[in-house]
């Protein structure tokens, strides 16, 4: 699996991230780095705690990072997510979890595939 | 990896990645920290914010957040001289707004761009870089400015002090008001062309505004009641007295400082409505300088304590003025009293020293680098500009003489004030037919000037040397300092030389004075062992194909005389001694006493006959003092080789007195080489 093929899985844009982040070395490093961040863990459990304020952190952060990455789809999600959690939308945001479950689940399958295909 | 750059670079960001992401892309260029959120930047910055050139700073983070530490930035006023750019995902542009009021320099949305982040760290540090420099060349301006001003204020507040029991702090007080209130005025109306020189200007010569009051009568100026009508004209001839004392000023009458006080003083007690004095002005016609020095005067004096009234609140001061109490004043100076009330009633109670100071500076740095859509070359004219003004400013105030000599024009070129000093033109072509130049500047100036042209290099580009010039007909020592002024080409030529002469007459007699005592003794007026080493390497440095002969001799039995006649008369002897031989030799001699009652001449001699000298001087010496009979013993050495040294001739002559002394003193020897063996033991 190459890099771009990874990002087709994910639902990225990798010409995008490539013309930002000028380097393919970089772009690789910080791929494979995503999902050692433990935003996505955070998230969850501040959900599952009720803390709204942190789990909009966890949110912002992932959605952040996402863009970085232009993880478009999963960037989409979780941009959804932290809007309704700025908002103190507690209801909306539960709606809105399942589908960055999905797409984050997707995401970091794929960059499996890829860590394996290098052997990283 | 070699860095390219020393700056540091702190980035502040919650998600390790995306410190990761931005540290990758600048740390080959700079020192890059990272914080994790805002509590630990702030940490980092408190211990080391001066470090940093540049904050790269997230907005959404725990603990504290992104305008936390700005808000921190600002009340530690960090953020005044280390850029913040914001990195965010946010795009609510109130989120935005809000970080560039509490002073973020930029702002950079995510996802960025590597070469947009770059572009904009280097852009941004660069131009801090900038603007730290300019902000050097400012302060330092304006501590010379202060200094100047302050000087001044001080100089007069003791005099107004000292005459008319009001405290010094009114003329301070003034001062910190009329600025307050023109830097308001020129915020609301360019009618008045308020300038930050002229604000400044203005704010120096109000200093003056009650000079006109060493003027009147000591009983009127402090009598503790009410003034008769005939007391209180007489009284308001300080107006007019003050104004009379600057136009006496006939070196400065052009200075525009001089010019400000002058309208100061004549018309700080004109009224808007006309019905003011001395000269009944009415609205605009009174000049905006002592319009605004009016209001500050009647706003201080109100508020003040006076010998016939207690202090009155600021609030009821300013009701009072506001309502026409007080006199007339042009509506818009009322509405910056309204509005800079509160600043003025703090700045007038907490004094106007250092935090006024500050704040000047600040206002610099904002005036010359943030005014609106300027650009970077016109804010460097106006820079530039502002440099010149200071220039010409100082110029006229100082009693040098300063020159600029255009190469290639050959064209010399002096200060106003240097140029009514020498009585020359402003400019002068071909500088070197002006006779009135040689008269002034002597003869030789011209080829002196070649000459420092000729000896210069880029790397040494100054010289000053001292001189005795005539310049309006006294002959007095000035210093003389040039600098040339090189291209900056590969092969670079002399553009020009600037240059000034300083009097430093006083100055250099009082040193020459000092050192002549220095190489002296303080009893004869002779010269000491230090001095003679001093004039010996001179003149046998500097004439060696002379010849010279060097005589040594003491007075005959002198601690007897002490013994006998006491001290005082001692000393008399000594200086008898001195002057007979001050007399005796000629003025390429020296003579120094070079011990209690031990003397030396150095004989200067070229034609002479050196054995008929000495017989002269031999006899002079001796003859009584009161009831002593004073002779000497002497022993001569003369030159018998031009080569030979002063330490031979001392050691020879020292043996041929040795040789007196045994034979019956009251007596001279020549030395020869017999003595050399004989008796030296």
């Amino acid at each position: 699996m190459t890099i771009e093929q990874c990002y087709d899985a994910l639902g990225g844009d990798y010409a995008d991230v490539i013309g930002r982040l000028k380097s393919e070395r970089l772009v690789q490093k910080f791929v494979l780095k995503f999902t050692s961040d433990g935003s996505y863990r955070l998230l969850k459990d501040s959900l599952a705690e009720g803390n709204v304020e942190e789990a909009f952190r966890a949110a912002h952060t992932i959605k952040g990072m996402c863009q970085n990455l232009s993880f478009t789809r999963l960037a989409k999600s979780s941009s959804a997510l932290t809007e309704a959690l700025r908002a103190g939308d507690a209801e909306g945001a539960k709606a809105l979890v399942p589908a960055v479950d999905e797409d984050y689940a997707l995401t970091v399958q794929a960059i499996a595939g890829f860590a394996d295909s290098i052997g990283a | 990896m070699q860095k390219l750059r020393h700056e540091k670079i702190l980035i502040v960001d919650d998600s390790e990645m995306n410190r990761a992401i931005l540290a990758d892309m600048l740390s080959d260029e700079y020192d890059v920290t990272e914080a994790e959120d805002g509590e630990e930047a702030l940490e980092v910055l408190k211990n080391k914010g001066a470090e940093f050139s540049l904050v790269l700073l997230d907005i959404v983070m725990p603990k504290k957040n992104g305008f936390d530490v700005l808000s921190e930035m600002n009340r530690t006023r960090l953020i005044e001289d280390l850029p913040v750019i914001m990195v965010s995902a946010e795009t609510a542009s109130a989120q935005i707004e809000k970080a560039y009021e509490l002073g973020a320099t930029d702002f950079i949305m995510r996802p960025f761009d590597a070469s947009i982040v770059h572009r904009r760290v280097v852009n941004t540090i660069f131009l801090y870089a900038k603007q730290r420099k300019l902000l050097n060349v400012i302060e330092e301006q304006i501590s010379e400015k202060e200094q100047n001003s302050s000087m001044m204020v001080d100089i007069l507040s003791h005099i107004v002090e000292f005459r008319n029991g009001e405290s010094g702090l009114h003329i301070l007080h003034v001062r910190t008001i009329t600025e307050l209130l023109l830097r308001c005025l020129a915020r609301k109306t360019d009618r008045y062309k308020l300038t930050e020189e002229n604000i400044s200007v203005i704010s120096m010569a109000s200093a003056l505004h009650d000079i006109g009051k060493i003027g009147i009568d000591d009983k009127i100026l402090n009598k503790p009641g009410r003034l008769t009508p005939e007391e209180f004209a007489l009284m308001k001839e300080h107006s007019v007295i003050g104004a009379n004392m600057l136009e006496g000023l006939s070196a400065h009458r052009e200075a525009v400082l001089v010019r400000r006080a002058y309208e100061i003083c004549r018309w700080h007690h004109e009224r808007w409505d006309g019905k003011g004095y001395p000269d009944g002005l009415k609205g605009d016609e009174i000049p905006i300088c002592a319009q605004i020095v009016a209001l500050a005067d009647v706003y201080d004096a109100l508020t003040s304590v006076r010998v016939y009234k207690p202090p009155i609140p600021p609030e009821e001061a300013k009701r009072m003025i506001m309502e026409g109490q007080c006199g007339a004043f042009n509506p818009l100076i009322l509405e910056c009293l309204e509005e800079e009330f509160e600043q003025i009633k703090d700045a007038v109670s907490h004094g106007a020293g250092e935090k006024a100071a500050r704040r000047e500076i600040r206002r610099f740095a904002d005036a010359a680098l943030h005014s609106k859509a300027i650009s970077a070359s016109e804010r460097t004219l106006r820079l530039l500009d502002y440099e010149r003004m200071k220039y010409a400013f100082y110029a006229e105030l100082t009693e040098e003489i300063q020159f600029e000599y255009k190469v290639d024009d050959n064209l010399l070129v002096f200060s106003s004030a240097g140029a009514k000093k020498l009585g020359v033109a402003n400019e002068i072509v071909n500088p070197e037919t002006n006779s009135r130049l040689k008269e002034q500047l002597g003869q030789d100036w011209f080829r002196q000037l070649r000459g420092f042209l000729r000896e210069t290099s880029p790397d040494a580009p100054d010289c000053r040397y001292e001189c005795e010039l005539a310049i309006g007909g006294n002959l007095r020592w000035y210093s003389v300092i040039m600098r040339a002024i090189w291209t900056d080409d590969v092969s670079p030529s002399i553009e020009s030389v600037i240059g000034k002469l300083v009097d430093v007459h006083d100055t250099h007699m009082a040193m020459s004075e000092l050192k002549e005592k220095s190489i002296r003794d303080p009893l004869t007026g002779l010269l000491n062992r230090e001095g003679l080493d001093e004039e010996l390497s001179n003149k046998f440095v500097q004439f060696p194909e002379r010849k010279y002969a060097v005589a040594v001799f003491d007075i005959d039995d002198f601690k007897s005389a002490n013994d006998v006649y006491g001290h005082q008369f001692g000393d008399k002897v000594l200086r008898e001694i001195a002057e007979r031989l001050i007399h005796a030799t000629r003025m390429h001699d020296l003579c120094a006493r070079i011990g209690g009652d031990e003397f030396l001449i150095v004989f200067d001699y070229d034609m002479g006959d050196i054995r008929a000298i000495v017989a002269r001087v031999f006899k002079t010496l001796c003859g009584a003092v009161d009831d002593f009979d004073l002779t000497v013993s002497m022993g001569v050495a003369e030159m018998t080789e031009p080569t030979e040294r002063y330490e031979q001739l001392f050691h020879k002559a020292d043996l041929a007195l040795y040789v007196s002394k045994n034979s019956g003193k009251a007596t001279y020897n020549f030395y020869d080489d017999s003595m050399e063996t004989g008796s030296a033991g």
